[in-house]
């Protein structure tokens, strides 16, 4: 008989999971291109519609504040509910169950959400402030905001896709309670975005900053916490 | 070591299975028989601990590690195998891509040639496994990676559902050597129609 063995630590399995993820995402390339041409898309319509000349400059920075978030918004919820769904669907969750420490799963999910979001940020970040004319006044501001709001969306999309993972309509329920969940750190994102568009002391966002920093903190560690009872029932 | 069911059940609205009480000792071989849709393999799946059982319950007991009343199946995954039909691997990865994932996150070192060994012991040659991914194996192929993966760990329970499907007759001794080399690290739990595969087993439940 085999000697008593102990369960896997966290870390190492969080890197095991997260390194699958982006190996069968480079090969498969479903995300990536969800993510990517719809974000993509979205901003070359905005571009064209809006432009940088059709707004006037009062306007500018919350408008281009407000679209800059829509783009990310919408490419997380477009990309990023696939993560657990597609461990159900294919019928793999539980070798993963069997396998893996509850923990170690969703940080190495979780990691592969904001690489994969991330990626998308440093894909359309530049080019919407270059086709939009969006000026900003305070770049470290601006960098930090996006880097607090992009992990807020990645780490409540992938709790939000667990819990409705084994639900029948998932799409729909994803949305339901994706949005409700995601609205508070995107209004304060929007508005943080707008600040670092006009002033550039940074004084003036560090109440946004404090707001994402704490939210992104509760959102995550709920998740820590509830997830072993929502992937193991 | 030793399986101990009590009463276990299982409702999905309306009686799965259940409820049955058995005892299984280290080293032998349980077969769970029935018609289809008598709830072998939620009995199974309830035994591994994917599942919770309605009504009842299954305990694992392992000789000095605990306090005399056991543990739940579910709280120990890194000492169960498990193989079935609805079991799927990764079909992007390779299946020795596949093995070596599945090491890692069970906290295994993966070494070189053990994943390459493991998967030659259940008859795939390297080259059906190291370039191929596993989406593109026959299914026959992909019951043989799923045995592996089952014994990657080498478990204390070894939980097989319906084992010989799709495999050819090669296919059926490796489920035969599978199952002998797991009568000496533990417990091995058959469910299946097939008489081959029940004849694997030394103690019969049969769901009605």
């Amino acid at each position: 008989m085999s000697a008593p063995r102990p369960a896997a630590g966290i870390l190492p399995a969080a890197i095991a999971v997260f390194r699958r993820e982006l190996l069968a995402e480079w090969r498969t390339r479903v995300a990536v291109n969800s993510l990517f041409l719809f974000a993509f898309a979205v901003l070359v319509l905005v571009a064209y519609a809006v432009g940088p000349t059709r707004l006037s400059p009062e306007d500018r920075p919350t408008v281009n504040a407000v679209l800059l978030w829509i783009v990310l918004f919408f490419s997380a919820m477009t990309g990023l509910s696939r993560t657990f769904v597609h461990e159900e669907d294919a019928g793999t969750a539980a070798a993963l169950r069997l396998s893996a420490p509850p923990s170690g799963v969703l940080l190495g999910k979780l990691l592969a959400n904001v690489a994969l979001l991330g990626a998308v940020t440093v894909f359309i970040v530049p080019l919407f402030v270059v086709l939009m004319g969006f000026e900003i006044m305070d770049p470290p501001l601006f960098v930090l905001l996006l880097l607090l709001g992009t992990f807020g969306l990645a780490s409540a999309s992938t709790f939000t896709a667990a819990l409705v993972s084994k639900a029948s309509a998932k799409g729909a329920l994803f949305a339901v309670l994706a949005i409700p969940l995601l609205l508070p750190p995107l209004v304060g994102a929007v508005l943080a975005t707008r600040v670092a568009a006009t002033e550039a002391d940074f004084s003036a966002g560090t109440d946004f900053v404090r707001l994402l920093v704490a939210y992104d903190g509760v959102v995550t560690t709920a998740a820590f916490l509830l997830f072993d009872a929502v992937w193991r029932e | 070591m030793r399986l101990v069911a009590e009463n276990l059940s299982r409702s999905f609205g309306r009686r799965a299975f259940g409820p049955v009480s058995f005892s299984v000792e280290a080293g032998r071989v349980l077969g769970v028989a029935g018609e289809n849709g008598s709830g072998k393999t939620t009995l199974l799946k309830t035994l591994a601990g994917l599942i919770r059982p309605s009504g009842g319950r299954a305990r694992i007991f392992f000789e000095g590690e605990d306090a005399g009343d056991g543990c739940e199946p579910r709280d120990v995954p890194w000492r169960i195998g498990w193989a079935a039909p609805d079991l799927a691997l990764y079909g992007e990865l390779t299946a020795e891509e596949n093995m070596i994932f599945f090491e890692r996150v069970r906290g295994l070192v993966p070494t070189p040639g053990r994943a390459r060994a493991l998967l030659e012991g259940v008859g795939l040659p390297p080259d059906s496994h190291s370039k191929k991914p596993l989406s593109s194996l026959s299914t026959g192929q992909r019951q043989r990676v799923k045995l592996a993966f089952a014994t990657l760990h080498e478990p204390d329970l070894l939980f097989l559902d319906e084992p010989g499907a799709n495999l050819d007759e090669a296919g059926r001794s490796i489920v035969q050597k599978v199952v002998a080399e797991q009568r000496l690290r533990g417990i091995t739990v058959i469910a299946s129609n097939d008489p081959r595969d029940l004849a694997l087993a030394d103690e019969r439940v049969t769901l009605s």
